[in-house]
């Protein structure tokens, strides 16, 4: 008894260290928020602002921050959803379909995972140029989704290699079709992973940088990175401003977090089905 | 006439319903997008590490002269290390603390959701944050790690840790370790999620400690989830540009470079596009064979 | 049939954000426009204070060509050259694009890529327009290939005022007399000179200076001729790569400078807190300042770097830009006529007015009489005085060896490069440079 009494002890003082190791930075950028610029560069970096001002918040709206919000909105919307169907296709013709090349597409999946992003800088944007999406937000949906897949084949196959056998065989007895075998069983026994595959592509793309910077050319069209860098000058930046539009964008993905991990949780009752 | 009519009739049949041509068909869209942004820039970085090309107009054609450089250069080799380095750290540092992070957080305790999200955080921060805030951390003069260790007196130990060049490359993988643990945490928490509630059940009533159930049932049923992030880890690690990018610049004097930050400033502050696409090529081989040599290590002995 | 409702509104919810955010471009009012499209690259984005003067040249110029239209692409200060490499290596370079002229520029204008603007230049007497030193950073073998717009900006040493009269000090003359005032700051516990060398650029000015100050700018001429005339081996380079390990061994500098950045102001604010007494630096630093904090600005000062007695460089030369982002036509650029008539807009008497108005010293002859401010008078009075001026190197120098010297001279802050070891490093960058 004493023991698991400990156990539990121990348990909540490890939770608090890495909520203050993973929680505090976030605390220094709402602060940081807060302050004047003037305030940021003559007080210290760590202490709270003068008085709780919400100026730059303002400022930030002022500056264009809703429409980049839009757009990025729309763009992580789409690359994720697609990715989610097109890589969850995939990894299920590579680990449930027999076929002769499964492991040769699967390896060039792997293959997919080593390329440098700024080695596809200019096919990337040749190709974009030449089929019309350059400066379209559309246009950035199909460099995303073909940059994310890789990883999210290789997260989906490890997962779906895993669900055992029995319940395929059931629904094949039932004579049902490879393709209602994907929607009514692996697709769904895949929850878990499949909203971490989402969670992770929709804080990269979310955050995503380069290639916004060289598809994207009029500021009506730039992403939540590229209109933070504006902020960022030569000669100086704007450090409260910046913070401020890190804080605005980070709302969203948080809130879009909490709701993905509660879909994760609730594939424990999918979960239980694997026996 | 009509055998040979039914008979393609059946052949076709046979194909549309056979797995190859199913497989082709759910395949497609994944190619689709592959081939038409992923794949070309293999070939491509394979051909311009054989020019020497400033970016603009024509190459010149060079044969393998940029790849002896590439063998002869300090820098290059400097940057090979430190991205093994951050692989080895990460294995050691990053893994245990997220799959801890996960078992804790999928155990029965209050609060979960407050501190899943919580522990998030370092990951969606974008990394323009991520910049200044470990700028800030690490600041020789104002930062918060010296304040702190002088606060503790443990002042001997108060260093410059982006601006050194021993300590900056280490200081640097604290701070990725930092952001991905999140990442690798989500992944353990989906496999756990994943694992049948009966097991525990059925070692809580043979009298099994929490350890013993994580070390009979958690570990083996995770085995698949942790290869995975292994390699996951490995190769983000081969391949990390960004937080390095902004917290040193793989600096100072190239002291934190690593292979894509090098490959980075060779081909767009330098204008070598030539010797970068080598780099870059490079990064490809070696990110890729490590991750072959490691699956086939761990294969599943049939 | 949740599944369905759910898909069907995932489908709506795509199509109504598509529409939200792709409106213009598949409007069909383009369609029916008959304009011709000329691009703009540059970098003033909507923080640029300069952005202004832009936007209004571009206003002014459509305004009196009816079928023209500049399409301007505002990129970001630090991610411009990677967009602008991308656009060119993918032979899609725009128009009319901005580069910081000397080695980046000529870069371009080797593989043929810039268009040479000289004759226009010539007609009717455009080049009188600029100052003479801004013109040599976008000329080469004779020919013109770009139009100064922005900047003109020495290297200067600030200071505060309040803090100088506190300890009693005077801006000195010579090197000997700096080497005093920093001795008395140290002696208050202030850090002489402040700087932040993440950048590697700040640094650098140093060492430019040292070298103009101890052989003048004609040893670094030689050093970079293509018949290597001289070398970065010389004598006064690895002098003034000595005077800068004397300094950072006298503590005349910040503990951790090599981690510091430039651009998130973790030099001034030294200055804002009087932990530090000096800060060289180009002389936008007076806006910025003025930006972060006014109580400094009010205080500042400054000062020409120092001659050094009995040397034989230049007692008065300059290290900076004399006018900086220069505006050039791309070769492949359609309706060059009408680009560079554009150029003549981005040059004119208003846009002259524009810049002033921000603070920015545009590169136009006659400009001092504009000048209201004190500062900007007392700034430009020093670059009209000065005997030569030198670009910053690494602006100057082809951008492979450029990179080489930048990283070397943070090495050689950081103390693991010794002076010998950077000029050699750079006498290497240079000979296998032309050795290609």
């Amino acid at each position: 008894m004493l023991l698991g009494k400990i156990t539990i002890f121990l348990k909540y003082i490890f939770c608090l260290v890495w909520l203050v190791i993973a929680g505090y930075p976030f605390i220094f950028v709402f602060n940081t928020s807060l302050k004047e610029r003037r305030e940021f560069f003559t007080t210290s970096v760590w202490s709270s602002p003068e008085s709780w001002q919400f100026q730059n918040y303002i400022e930030a709206v002022k500056a264009g921050f809703l429409r980049y919000f839009l757009n990025t909105g729309f763009v992580t919307f789409s690359a994720v959803i697609l990715i989610v169907i097109i890589a969850a296709m995939a990894s299920y013709v590579i680990t449930r379909i027999e076929f002769k090349y499964s492991n040769l597409v699967f390896l060039i999946f792997v293959a997919g995972m080593m390329i440098p992003i700024h080695s596809t800088l200019i096919p990337v944007y040749r190709v974009t140029r030449t089929i019309g999406l350059y400066n379209t937000l559309t246009g950035l949906i199909g460099p995303y989704v073909a940059f994310g897949l890789p990883i999210s084949v290789f997260i989906l196959t490890g997962f779906m290699r895993d669900i055992p056998p029995q319940m395929e065989e059931a629904a094949i007895i039932d004579g049902a079709s490879k393709f209602q075998i994907f929607t009514k069983i692996i697709f769904p026994l895949s929850r878990p992973a499949i909203f971490t595959v989402a969670i992770y592509n929709l804080v990269i793309f979310w955050n995503e940088f380069v290639y916004a910077l060289i598809l994207i050319s009029s500021p009506g069209k730039w992403n939540i990175t590229l209109g933070l860098w504006n902020f960022q000058g030569r000669y100086g930046t704007n450090i409260p401003m910046v913070m401020t539009g890190v804080i605005i964008s980070a709302v969203p993905v948080i809130i879009l977090y909490l709701f993905f991990q509660d879909q994760v949780i609730r594939g424990m009752t999918a979960g239980a089905l694997k026996e | 006439m009509e055998k040979i009519n039914s008979d393609k009739k059946r052949i076709i049949n046979n194909i549309l319903k056979s797995n190859g041509f199913f497989a082709f068909l759910f395949l497609l869209p994944a190619f689709f997008f592959f081939t038409l942004y992923l794949l070309a820039p293999i070939p491509l970085s394979g051909y311009y590490s054989l020019l020497r090309w400033s970016g603009v107009g024509e190459g010149v054609f060079i044969g393998l002269n940029n790849w002896s450089r590439l063998i002869r250069d300090s820098t290059f080799w400097l940057a090979v290390g430190n991205n093994f380095k951050l692989v080895f750290l990460s294995l050691l540092i990053q893994l245990p603390t997220a799959l801890f992070l996960a078992v804790v957080l999928t155990s029965k305790i209050k609060l979960d959701k407050f501190f899943k999200t919580v522990y998030f955080f370092p990951m969606l921060l974008s990394t323009v944050a991520i910049g200044v805030i470990w700028g800030y951390i690490y600041n020789p003069n104002v930062g918060l790690l010296n304040n702190f260790l002088e606060a503790v007196g443990l002042e001997h130990l108060i260093l410059d840790w982006l601006g050194s060049r021993r300590y900056a490359i280490y200081s640097t993988i604290v701070a990725i370790c930092w952001r991905f643990v999140p990442f690798h945490m989500i992944l353990y928490i989906a496999g756990i999620v994943g694992i049948p509630e009966q097991l525990y059940e059925a070692a809580e009533i043979d009298g099994a400690n929490a350890w013993v159930s994580f070390r009979h049932i958690t570990l083996p049923q995770l085995k698949t989830v942790i290869k995975n992030s292994v390699v996951l880890s490995i190769v983000g690690s081969l391949k990390i540009f960004a937080e390095i990018f902004v917290m040193t610049g793989g600096g100072p004097n190239h002291a934190s470079e690593v292979m894509a930050t090098y490959m980075y400033t060779t081909s767009f502050d330098s204008y070598r596009m030539g010797y970068g696409s080598t780099i870059a090529v490079s990064l490809f081989l070696i990110a890729f064979s490590v991750s072959l040599i490691f699956l086939y290590l761990t294969r599943k002995k049939q | 049939m949740n599944k369905k409702i759910f898909i069907v509104s995932l489908i709506l919810m795509f199509i109504f954000m598509f529409s939200l955010v792709e409106v213009e471009a598949f409007s069909l009012f383009d369609l029916f426009r008959r304009t011709e499209t000329i691009t703009l690259w540059d970098i003033r984005t909507p923080e640029d204070p300069a952005r202004a003067a832009v936007e209004d040249a571009i206003a002014r110029f459509e305004e009196d060509h009816d079928n023209i239209e500049i399409e301007h692409v505002p990129i970001q200060n630090d991610d411009y050259k990677t967009r602008l490499s991308v656009a060119a290596a993918a032979d899609d370079e725009p128009d009319i694009f901005m580069t910081w002229g000397g080695g980046g520029l000529k870069n371009y204008v080797d593989e043929g890529m810039v268009y040479d603007i000289t004759a226009y230049l010539e007609e009717d007497n455009w080049r009188d327009n600029f100052l003479d030193a801004a013109m040599n950073n976008s000329t080469f073998e004779g020919k013109t290939y770009g139009v100064p717009v922005t900047n003109v900006a020495p290297a200067v040493i600030w200071y505060r005022e309040d803090m100088f009269a506190e300890y009693d000090l005077t801006p000195p003359e010579t090197y000997e007399e700096l080497l005093e005032i920093i001795e008395v700051f140290k002696e208050n516990d202030i850090v002489p000179f402040t700087l932040a060398n993440q950048n590697r650029w700040p640094g650098s000015m140093y060492y430019m200076y040292f070298v103009d100050r101890l052989a003048g700018p004609e040893v670094y001429r030689a050093a970079v001729s293509p018949d290597m005339a001289g070398s970065f081996t010389d004598e006064p380079f690895i002098e003034a790569g000595q005077m800068i390990r004397d300094l950072v061994e006298m503590d005349a500098f910040p503990a951790g400078l090599n981690a510091m950045n430039e651009d998130d102001g973790d030099s001034r604010t030294m200055l804002y807190t009087k932990d530090a007494g000096m800060y060289l630096m180009g002389s936008w630093a007076y806006s910025t300042i003025g930006m972060e904090d006014e109580i400094t600005q009010e205080q500042l000062n400054f000062f020409p770097f120092p001659s050094i007695e009995g040397a034989d460089g230049t007692t008065s030369g300059i290290v900076g830009t004399v006018g900086d982002n220069f505006y050039s036509v791309a070769e492949k650029c359609e309706n060059k006529e009408m680009a560079v008539e554009f150029l003549r807009y981005l040059t004119d008497e208003k846009a002259k007015q524009e810049l002033l108005a921000v603070g920015n010293i545009p590169p136009i002859s006659g400009v001092a009489d504009d000048l209201d401010d004190p500062m900007l008078q007392s700034i430009f009075r020093v670059v009209e005085e000065a005997e030569s001026s030198q670009l910053w190197y690494d602006q100057d120098l082809p951008p492979e060896i450029a990179q080489v010297h930048l990283n070397q001279l943070q090495g050689l802050f950081g103390g693991d490069v010794t002076p010998e070891e950077k000029a050699q490093a750079m006498a290497d960058a240079i000979e296998d440079y032309y050795a290609d």
